[in-house]
């Protein structure tokens, strides 16, 4: 998942310049008609699920508009499982691009192409019910003996087929009319996973949950992530007259942050500190001088360490003209490696927590 | 008697030198933050002053570190990498007689971000030189490409033709993002730096990176200065060349090697930016002559000059947010290689 | 002056010249005559070290293979039968360019003309002049070359190759696809140039009647080799020639210029 979106980003800042490019990029054309499916359907995605699926938690914004399909829901759901929250007959959920998908009983043989959707699935006890996985799921650590398939632009659906399952879990992408066809000829479901916020990020777990038949467990993961985000935003109590600035991609590879709308964005305004670039939106690349400028308090890189030359802390701390930006100064770097904050998924509670230790925790002045 | 016009004056020198040196200054006064002018020559000043010894302050704040750490060692870097890149395609045009020949037309630059690539995935690096692995083979790779490119491209047309030249550059560089492509799946935990690697970028360019580009051009670019005669050659016909005394096959490896540098060290240190080497001679033969003697002196500035006002567009158009200087540059290229092509084929 | 032996040029299986033995002297014009394919244009080629061959090649007693490449360009000239200009250089800018065996590289121009000592870069100025004085090129001289017809543009490259100022000249069908009067241009000059001791031409032509009114000396060629060699009166005659075109030649030639009888 995150090397598309990384991807997806970068195109995206391209494509909108760029028709022109001729050279080079010729292995990335196909990456940006996906850029802009992506874009376009989940604005609409968005809109839909919230209106006919979500229930709890995007009530705040859209209460009065769901308060019918939310207890048409309850009833479907209550009326299918009884006391156990086993469910065992059919299970009709309507997935994050508005298609409705009826499984004949809950999924016992699953594929799941973006690394957050196996991230779900492991959390939710439905992880041995794995069969297949995408290229970049590399999390929790068992994940990687799942057979793996292509995912993204070259995604397969025989090797998909081969694997037998029942249930594909994948995310947005140009093909996907086609190749949900395909596979449901086949006689394989086909369910669009796709959060673009943490209340996105409920609603995949909790449809995930309800097609594996762990709506409890889901329940109770979903649960858990609501009590951490509001421990940590009552505790800090951050006033937003504190700064950070998310470093996406290191200056050696040319600037990159997550700006507006994004996951971290989300989080820092969770613990009241103000993101250096809420102005630009989505995963952009930015200039060095304005982060000079806006002199962060804070510096969170997500830049990989492959043991030789400076660590990402070090890289940024000798960097030539940031020895005035605040953060340089204090040493305020936090380097998170494991994706914490980029991937829709339940570990997002994780990296917030990371983040608030970092902050506001101990070790922090 | 006969004019001398085929030396690039004192005159035309100083002129070109004066154009760079403003565009130089006004990339350096103007970027994603505002800095007043007069800041600008300020803390330029006692960065001068701090070098000259003449005072031991440093110079200090913001506007210090905008200004000589960010923006002066990055322009410098553009400029040089401008320089070296239209230098390298001018003497290419000449090389081949083809106005469309160039590092990223033939898809030498793409073998060169392969070669770096290699370098990347294999860690190859050399204890001490932090950017030699990645340069190194950057160069290694473009001068192999560029051999296999004309082998090739001889092979099917020993004329060179307009239309083989591109063929055998859109084949070529297929293959090479797909050589990528097979490397990025072998490396798989290393695709986010060979990810960023291609796209390029002269962000975070250090007086360090200006000072190898200024040895580089010193060297590779005086080679191709000294040989204007011989390109000149080249340039009526190969054959010609050799029948009034051009040593053929030395000058073709001096020149492509040399080109193979040149392509190499700039790719190693900014990505693969296309098109200035395809466009910048061409502008400026419109301007000095198809003559080397003048041509190559004057597509050095013309392409420092060119690169520092894409870079200038990349870094303030849409801020804060920075576009890679290869779309500005691909942008404008693109436009221009099909106007050239056009005219060649109607030429022709 | 130029003494060919046993020359061979062999592309894979196929030979294009078959052990080829000549000589050419000092102010003698040799004819090249023979059908297409005969190997005419290769043999040129071997003798500018073109192609690669085996036999020898002697320049003045001395091996071409050994000479260094500007060394070469000063013994030995060529004019190609075709052209084709890309980039806008000017007449003159081409023509000083034959210039380059007598000062390869950036190196100081040569200070020798014609024997004398006239001072620094004057050699180069005074041949580049002269050449296009000869060639009648002078009002054209800044003129892109793109912009010249096609015989414009072949006295452009003989003036070039003037200024080179070998001592023997090579024309591979100069006048091919010129009219008749830059034909007679081309060769009136060629043969004028002639004129000056220690010089020699050799020429591939397809045209017997030029062959016979300008050449000294012929060479008949057919299948790579030499059908015969000798003087042009000698050798461009129906014996030879109809064997090697197959038909009877001074039969037609005539049949062609009776038309012009009144």
């Amino acid at each position: 998942m995150k090397h598309n979106k990384f991807l997806t980003a970068i195109i995206a800042v391209l494509l909108s310049c760029t028709l022109a490019a001729c050279g080079g990029q010729a292995g990335t054309r196909q990456t940006t008609a996906v850029t802009e499916a992506v874009t376009k359907e989940t604005t609409v995605a968005a809109a839909e699920t919230t209106t006919e699926e979500v229930s709890e938690v995007a009530a705040e914004e859209t209460a009065a508009e769901i308060t019918e399909t939310k207890t048409e829901v309850s009833e479907e759901a209550s009326e299918a499982d009884g006391a156990s929250g086993e469910v065992s007959g059919p299970v009709t959920v309507t997935d994050m691009l508005g298609r409705e998908v009826t499984l004949e009983e809950p999924a016992t043989r699953v594929v799941a192409l973006t690394a957050s959707d196996c991230e779900i699935l492991y959390a939710i006890g439905a992880g041995d019910m794995l069969v297949g996985r995408g290229t970049y799921c590399d999390y929790p650590a068992e994940v990687l003996d799942v057979p793996e398939v292509q995912s993204g632009s070259e995604t397969n659906i025989e090797e998909i087929l081969a694997l037998e399952p029942q249930l594909l879990i994948m995310s947005t992408m140009s093909q996907t009319e086609e190749q949900a066809a395909q596979l449901e000829a086949a006689g394989v479901q086909v369910v669009i996973s796709d959060a673009q916020d943490i209340a996105g990020v409920y609603t995949a777990i909790e449809m995930i949950g309800k097609l594996m038949g762990k709506e409890e467990n889901a329940a109770e993961v979903i649960e858990s992530m609501k009590t951490t985000f509001a421990e940590i935003e009552e505790k800090s109590g951050g006033d937003g007259s504190q700064s950070i600035y998310f470093e996406v991609s290191p200056l050696e590879y040319g600037l990159y942050t997550a700006g507006a709308h994004t996951f971290m964005d989300e989080v820092a305004n969770m613990l009241g500190l103000k993101n250096c670039f809420a102005d630009v939106e989505g995963w952009s690349a930015i200039s060095e001088e304005q982060v000079l400028e806006r002199n962060p308090d804070y510096i969170l890189t997500i830049t990989l360490y492959y043991g030789e030359g400076p660590t990402p802390e070090e890289e940024i701390l000798g960097r030539a003209g940031w020895e005035n930006v605040t953060a340089v100064k204090n040493k305020a770097i936090l380097n998170l490696v494991d994706n914490e904050l980029s991937r829709p998924a339940p570990r997002l509670a994780d990296g917030a927590k990371m983040l608030f230790d970092f902050v506001y925790g101990e070790g922090a002045e | 008697m006969r004019s001398r016009s085929d030396r690039f004056s004192f005159i035309e020198l100083l002129i070109f030198a004066a154009v760079a040196f403003a565009v130089l200054c006004l990339c350096v006064c103007i970027g994603s933050v505002s800095i007043s002018l007069a800041d600008t020559l300020s803390v330029l000043w006692d960065g001068v002053k701090y070098q000259a010894g003449w005072t031991s302050a440093a110079p200090e704040g913001l506007q210090a570190s905008i200004i000589l750490s960010v923006r002066l060692p990055r322009v410098l870097c553009v400029a040089m990498t401008g320089a070296a890149l239209a230098l390298a395609g001018g003497a290419m045009q000449g090389l081949l007689k083809n106005p469309l020949a160039d590092g990223s037309t033939l898809g030498v630059s793409s073998g060169a971000a392969l070669g770096a690539v290699i370098a990347i995935a294999l860690g190859i690096r050399f204890p001490g030189l932090p950017f030699a692995g990645t340069m190194v083979m950057a160069i290694v790779f473009a001068f192999l490409s560029l051999v296999l490119i004309l082998t090739l491209a001889y092979r099917l047309d020993y004329s060179l033709a307009t239309n083989t030249i591109i063929l055998i550059g859109v084949i070529f560089s297929m293959f090479v993002s797909s050589l990528m492509n097979i490397i990025v799946t072998f490396a798989a935990d290393r695709i986010q730096n060979i990810t960023f690697w291609t796209m390029g970028s002269l962000q975070g360019a250090s007086y360090q990176n200006a000072l190898v580009l200024l040895g580089v051009l010193v060297i590779f670019g005086g080679i191709i200065l000294r040989r204007a005669q011989e390109l000149n050659a080249f340039a009526v016909s190969e054959d010609n060349a050799r029948h009034i005394g051009v040593d053929v096959r030395r000058v073709k490896l001096v020149i492509l090697i040399t080109v193979s540098a040149l392509i190499g060290v700039c790719v190693s240190i900014g990505g693969s930016i296309g098109f200035v080497g395809l466009v910048t001679p061409h502008i400026v033969r419109m301007l000095v002559g198809p003559n080397h003697r003048r041509l190559l002196p004057a597509s050095l500035f013309g392409g420092a000059v060119f690169l520092m006002l894409a870079d200038l567009a990349a870094r303030t158009l849409l801020s804060p947010i920075e576009l890679p200087i290869g779309v500005v540059t691909s942008l404008v290229g693109a436009v221009m290689f099909v106007v050239i092509f056009y005219r060649s084929r109607r030429r022709g | 002056m130029l003494q060919v032996n046993d020359l061979t040029v062999r592309y894979g299986d196929l030979t294009i010249v078959d052990h080829l033995n000549f000589t050419v002297e000092e102010g003698q014009w040799l004819m090249v005559a023979g059908p297409n394919g005969a190997g005419k244009s290769t043999m040129l080629n071997a003798v500018t070290q073109g192609t690669v061959y085996t036999g020898q090649v002697l320049f003045e007693g001395e091996n071409m293979k050994k000479k260094k490449a500007a060394e070469r360009a000063r013994c030995v000239g060529v004019l190609m039968q075709n052209h084709f200009a890309e980039y806008a250089f000017s007449v003159e800018e081409v023509v000083a360019l034959g210039r380059y065996s007598h000062a390869p590289g950036m190196r100081s121009r040569s200070r020798w003309y014609a024997g004398s000592d006239i001072g620094r870069g004057g050699g180069d100025d005074r041949a580049v002049e002269d050449a296009l004085a000869l060639t009648g090129m002078i009002s054209q001289r800044k003129q892109s070359i793109l912009t010249l017809s096609g015989g414009e543009l072949q006295r452009t490259f003989l003036a070039q190759v003037f200024a080179q100022n070998p001592k023997l000249l090579l024309l591979d069908e100069p006048t091919n696809h010129l009219d008749l009067v830059y034909q007679k241009q081309v060769f009136e000059l060629i043969s004028q140039w002639l004129q000056t001791p220690g010089r020699a031409v050799i020429s591939v032509v397809h045209d017997l009647s030029l062959a016979k009114a300008y050449g000294t000396k012929a060479l008949l060629m057919n299948h790579g080799r030499a059908v015969a060699c000798g003087s042009a009166e000698e050798i461009l005659v129906s014996q030879y020639l109809d064997s090697v075109y197959r038909m009877d030649v001074a039969g037609w030639m005539r049949q062609m210029l009776g038309q012009w009888t009144e």
